[in-house]
């Protein structure tokens, strides 16, 4: 029988926190420029300027029907050498970060452009109507009325993608980088205490995911009984 | 003041209006009544630009609404419009409703904009719900919100679009009385309406469509007294038997 040996967890943890530093990180720019970025490309696709609802519609389709763990490789692979080439840096600079924060921000920005985009849609088109009538521009009318609108609808859905997105950082272990997965492979390895250390990932995931999954759900029904009124 | 002239409209190869053709003078009230369907809804909609058309012309106060170089959003600036489901702005206070047209589209300063939003707001009788949203009012009280909204852009003329339709029968009065008093005091209105009494007390004239066309054009009185078309005898009778 196989005996749990779960004594290299504790001298570990700075090591493993730090990682956890990373897979937050990623998370984080890749939330926020994906909303950036996701509004934008939803714009466009609503947009009736044919060339622009194009490029955002195959934009999305591509990135959608592609595995996320291609993608990080693709950039992996490609993205330093255009950096380094770009920024004169020196060859040893380590740019593995910077390439999966831009490689999850391309990507996450395909799925959030959705979210988005059924967000707006979900305004009824008499708001725009009735802010035109008062005078509004089309930009005024989007910025002031509907796209506030659309995020209070929108948002537990954005932060459930967040979740997703926070445990799809564990994949960056392709690129060799030390995230709150990749360090505790790492240290399991190095101890010869691969399962621990495993499953000590995989509660903490769980916790963290479960916790924020129940605080989205809380935010969820508060914004039920505020529409409700 | 609103000066409508051959206009036709179509979707693909539905006709929706066909040569409509009629004058609103300054002060006027008139009242647009007819079946579901008969496009009276798309004509008012076509005095802002909301609904765009494919021929004739609309001028309000001398201004073009069709010409491409015409600046539409500074035209409806000056042109009040209420809808049948109020829209109001449902993530702002009823005082932010009243004020952010009047800061981001006129101009005005904050104080200036929320003194005249009050002020309209008591008017209507609701001054008390001021920091409300439009969530916790009812449908006739939101509607007399969307009044004063309308009416503190300062507008030449108001458009209202079956502006007691989506009411509750109880509420129907305190939304009429408010457009009777703004009648009475001389403001041009376009009303499309199936409250025939608002139409007696107030109206100059009444325009009755059906079809996509104006069927008849008329004094309130000749109207109500003896409708020179068929159709309008009909609708008359069906909309007044009950």
């Amino acid at each position: 029988m196989y005996e749990f040996d779960w004594s290299s967890i504790p001298g570990a943890l700075p090591f493993l926190w730090e990682g956890m530093k990373v897979s937050l990180e990623i998370t984080l720019s890749a939330v926020i420029f994906g909303i950036v970025w996701g509004t934008a490309l939803a714009m466009m696709r609503l947009s009736p300027v044919k060339p622009l609802s194009w490029f955002a519609a195959g934009y999305v389709n591509l990135f959608r029907a592609i595995p996320l763990v291609m993608v990080l490789l693709w950039f992996f692979l490609i993205v330093p050498q255009v950096l380094r080439g770009a920024f004169n840096l020196d060859p040893n600079t380590d740019v593995r970060l910077t390439s999966a924060m831009i490689g999850f921000a391309l990507f996450e920005s395909a799925y959030y452009s959705e979210i988005i985009r059924a967000g707006i849609q979900s305004v009824p088109k008499g708001q725009v109507s009735a802010a035109s009538a008062l005078g509004m521009s089309y930009a005024q009318a989007m910025r002031l009325v509907v796209l506030p609108q659309a995020f209070r609808n929108m948002v537990p859905l954005l932060l459930t993608q967040a979740i997703v997105l926070f445990q799809d950082t564990s994949l960056v272990y392709v690129s060799a980088l030390a995230d709150f997965f990749g360090a505790a492979y790492k240290v399991g390895d190095r101890d010869g205490r691969l399962v621990e250390l495993l499953l000590f990932a995989g509660l903490v995931y769980f916790l963290i995911c479960f916790a924020a999954s129940q605080l989205v759900r809380r935010y969820q029904k508060k914004l039920n009984a505020h529409v409700a009124h | 003041m609103i000066s409508i002239d051959t206009v036709s409209k179509h979707y693909g190869s539905f006709q929706v209006l066909t040569d409509c053709t009629t004058q609103v003078k300054k002060g006027e009230v008139i009242v647009v009544c007819g079946p579901s369907g008969s496009g009276k809804s798309t004509l008012i909609k076509c005095v802002n630009g909301l609904e765009p058309f494919q021929s004739g012309t609309i001028t309000v106060n001398g201004v073009s609404v069709g010409d491409p170089k015409t600046n539409l959003s500074k035209l409806r600036s000056h042109v009040g419009m209420v809808f049948q489901h109020f829209e109001l702005f449902p993530h702002m206070s009823i005082t932010d409703n009243l004020t952010i047209a009047q800061e981001k589209v006129l101009g005005r300063n904050k104080d200036e904009a929320r003194d005249k939003g009050l002020k309209l707001l008591d008017r209507v009788g609701l001054k008390a719900h001021a920091a409300k949203f439009p969530g916790q009012l009812s449908g006739g009280q939101q509607q007399r919100v969307a009044i004063a909204r309308a009416l503190a852009m300062d507008p030449i003329c108001m458009l209202f679009d079956e502006p007691t339709s989506a009411l509750d029968p109880e509420m129907i009065n305190e939304v009429l009385d408010v457009m009777v008093e703004l009648a009475q005091e001389g403001m041009t209105m376009m009303c499309v309406t199936h409250e025939m009494g608002f139409a007696r007390k107030v109206a100059n004239r009444v325009i009755f469509m059906d079809k996509g066309q104006i069927v008849e054009d008329d004094s309130k009185d000749a109207f109500f007294g003896a409708p020179r078309s068929e159709r309008a005898r009909q609708f008359l009778a069906k909309i007044l038997q009950h």
